[in-house]
């Protein structure tokens, strides 16, 4: 033994209790749990030698996760029966340690804590402020970089690509023309040249005739009196709304079951979205090509802070 | 020999033995509900090894790209470079479908294990002084837990979870003030901004996990400073430990529990298919499916979503979202009151002893149903979430599921408390203790006809619960 063998030798009293004697000899439900644990090891083996065979013959996903499962079930089998049966399981007492340092031991902490930089702060205390200043300053401007993040939102959230004439094509870019949806049919549509924009996305629904009750002003952007087109994002959340029961003439968002009334303005009947869908007023050019008169009567989309402004 | 050499080496430049011989004599209590943290922590090592695994397929990256593997319905399609990559990783790489389903599982286990654990710690005072510490950094646990489960969710860049982002952007809009202005600078603009696949990424590799181990660390470390707390029982008291050593009994157990665990996971991901993308297709800003679910511990904030007022408010010209109330208010408030309840609580009782010893949930009847109403909350909304599915199983209106659920969200917290309230305290007055094994007795009969009954040790007791085999 070397002298620093000794002088890390310290069997300090642990403050534990044992209790209950050490039993030498194996008893007979030991020899049993001693049998079961070389089973359950012996089949991990077995396991983790399939996982060899099956990844090399091209793998397996369904034979390779029982494989893993067997493997370390057995394993787990085995230790889980050896801590139960072979280990003897002595319950022990440990005294819990007081976990204050004391009124004494924060005293001296704090002691510590000002002894060499109280004095020198209390006799500078216009440095200490500018200090303050200083971290102050840096730590905003270390902030500016997460203004590079994103665009400023601007006038974005309520505007669209839809203009004054922009011609309605569908999701393969092809015009689409009047009557060309089937009647009680519906179908996605955006402005040309924006096929696919995600905040440009439209519902051209052919309703039956005469059974929309819109104002004048709006029933000005319905052509035939059958052709009305509405956002297709959901005022609520945002998602697309893409069911459509032909027979109530109402649209029902799939992600949280709002429905809207599409014969009446596409106003929320039911569900947790309280605005409208946006109406895109639309006319016809000479093509008989429907074009949009123009962008929403609305911000699409879900509310966000300043919609109103 | 070697071992013992290089325990030597160790032990002269870093004084590691007294240490390791300390720690391995470590006493912890013995309670089956005090391995459900650790069930936690396991599934995160089963989180972390399949998670790297994925990492060296996944690409980050919203670029269209032709799909031309060998999944025929795909084939031609245009999909984002991250999406394809997925698919790569589930049809091409072996052993990579494994990984992933293992992977979601594993997510799915891991927070089902917290919430658990969150409860047992609740209904047993387990937060209380000297561990209110230790109950923040275990509610933070979960928030990270839930936003690593998020942004994982959404790596994949399928239209499910697409719509999961898009409602996610919706309820980031909704915040009052600086709503227009987090989202922007979170996705990166209107949604779908090109650089929020790659920044969920970050977050979801990196950000969140180095943080979620950081914490991981300090409960852990925190544990093992104040020692574990332990029920009330024969010779334990505030002042002790009763249990077993951390050396051998108890590394026998969660090695066991963390190889069971693993096990488990395996078979799910082996066997139990999960989040089968292909099936969903890729992101298309104006395509949905129906129905559609999230992973089940976002279901309670889709079900409040659901079942939500429509009710919007505009103030002076500012709008603010029928989002907020079920997206932002509501947790915020739940999750307010969990988050501050130790000190909640003690504002009531008045009680500011250290407590090590667990109170039994019938004993704190008021604490218990408050605790239940609360579960309940989250139970209806969880349901709702799934309102749709609910309304085609029992052929009903998804209308009326909403309509009941609505009235359930009032009514039954309310009954919930009561009868939790009333169970505790029925249960207190009968002073009915919860079944253990009894010690046993060996019954010998007397030289004067009598009976006499001897308690047996222990050891021999334990021998006798099975049975013996037949003797020749």
């Amino acid at each position: 033994m070397t002298d620093s063998d000794q002088g890390s030798e310290r069997v300090d009293v642990d403050r534990q209790t044992d209790h209950g004697p050490a039993d030498q000899e194996l008893t007979g439900g030991q020899r049993r749990a001693e049998r079961r644990v070389g089973v359950a090891l012996a089949v991990a083996i077995l396991a983790g030698v399939g996982l060899f065979v099956v990844y090399f013959a091209g793998g397996q996903t369904q034979i390779e996760g029982v494989l893993f499962a067997v493997a370390f079930g057995g394993l787990g089998v085995a230790l889980g029966i050896w801590a139960n049966h072979l280990l003897d399981a002595r319950e022990v007492v440990e005294e819990r340690h007081e976990l204050t340092s004391g009124p004494a031991g924060r005293a001296a902490f704090e002691m510590a804590l000002t002894e060499e930089v109280g004095p020198v702060i209390g006799r500078r205390s216009m440095l200490l402020k500018l200090l303050a200043g200083a971290g102050g300053a840096l730590g905003l401007a270390l902030l500016l970089p997460v203004l590079s993040l994103g665009p400023a939102p601007g006038d974005s959230l309520k505007t669209t690509p839809w203009r004054r004439g922009s011609r309605v094509v569908d999701e393969e870019g092809e015009p689409v023309q009047l009557n060309q949806v089937p009647l009680n049919g519906f179908l996605t549509v955006f402005p040309e040249g924006h096929t696919g924009a995600a905040d440009a996305q439209t519902l051209l629904i052919h309703v039956r005739p005469g059974s929309l009750k819109l104002p004048p002003d709006l029933m000005a952007g319905v052509p035939d009196g059958t052709h009305v087109a509405y956002s297709k994002i959901c005022t609520h959340a945002g998602c697309p709304v893409g069911l459509y029961r032909a027979e109530s003439q109402s649209l029902i968002c799939p992600c949280h079951q709002s429905q809207f009334d599409v014969s009446d303005g596409a106003k929320p009947f039911f569900g947790p979205a309280a605005r409208p869908l946006p109406q895109l007023l639309l006319g016809v050019d000479d093509e008989n090509v429907l074009v949009a008169q123009g962008d929403f009567t609305a911000p699409v989309g879900p509310a966000f802070w300043d919609r109103g402004r | 020999m070697m071992v013992e050499r290089s325990l030597k080496y160790l032990d002269e430049r870093l004084g590691t033995a007294s240490l390791a011989r300390k720690t391995l004599r470590k006493v912890f209590p013995d309670h089956w509900s005090f391995l459900l943290g650790e069930i936690a922590l396991f599934a995160l090592v089963v989180l972390i090894f399949t998670g790297t695994f994925l990492t060296f397929f996944y690409t980050p990256s919203v670029q269209e790209v032709v799909y031309n593997g060998p999944y025929a319905p795909l084939q031609g399609a245009e999909v984002s470079a991250a999406y394809n990559s997925v698919l790569r990783l589930s049809f091409e790489v072996r052993a990579g479908l494994l990984m992933r389903q293992t992977h979601h599982w594993a997510a799915l286990v891991f927070v089902a294990a917290i919430v658990v654990h969150l409860c047992r710690i609740f209904f047993t005072g387990a937060f209380r002084r000297p561990r209110e510490v230790n109950w923040i950094i275990g509610i933070l646990l979960l928030f990270l837990a839930l936003g690593e489960g998020f942004t994982g969710y959404s790596l994949p860049d399928d239209l499910l979870s697409g719509i999961g982002l898009r409602i996610f952007y919706a309820v980031t809009l909704a915040i009052p003030v600086i709503g227009t202005w987090v989202t922007y600078l979170l996705f990166g603009g209107e949604f779908p901004a090109p650089d929020i696949i790659s920044r969920l990424f970050v977050f979801h590799i990196m950000l969140i996990p180095a943080l979620l181990l950081a914490l991981v660390g300090a409960h852990m470390a925190i544990l093992v400073l104040q020692k574990h707390t332990q029920f009330p029982g024969h010779g334990r008291s505030e002042r002790n430990v009763v249990g077993k050593r951390l050396w051998p009994e108890q590394t026998f157990k969660s090695v066991s529990l963390l190889l069971f665990t693993t096990a488990v996971l395996a078979l799910l991901g082996g066997l139990a298919q999960i989040n089968p993308v292909w099936q969903y297709g890729p992101f298309v800003a104006y395509n949905v499916s129906s129905p559609a679910q999230p992973d089940w511990y976002i279901g309670f904030l889709d079900g409040a979503l659901r079942l939500g007022p429509p009710w919007d408010l505009t103030l002076w010209g500012f709008t603010i979202s029928e989002v907020f109330w079920p997206a932002i208010l509501f947790p915020g408030i739940a999750f307010g009151i969990l988050t501050l309840w130790p000190w909640i609580e003690r504002r009531f009782t008045k009680d500011r002893a250290e407590h090590h010893l667990l109170d039994r949930p019938r004993d704190t009847p008021v604490r218990t149903g408050i605790g239940a109403a609360g579960l309940m909350v989250f139970f209806i909304m969880f349901m709702e979430g799934g309102n749709d599915i609910f309304g085609v199983l029992l052929n009903v209106p998804v209308e009326t599921v909403t309509r009941i659920l609505q009235w359930s969200l009032l009514i039954a917290p309310i009954l919930t408390f009561l009868v939790t309230y009333w169970i505790c305290k029925s249960l207190s007055r009968t002073q009915l203790r919860p079944a253990h094994i009894t010690a046993g007795v060996r019954l010998t009969r007397t030289h004067d006809g009598g009976y006499e009954t001897v308690p047996l040790e222990p050891a021999e007791a334990e021998e006798k619960l099975e049975p013996e085999p037949a003797e020749p």
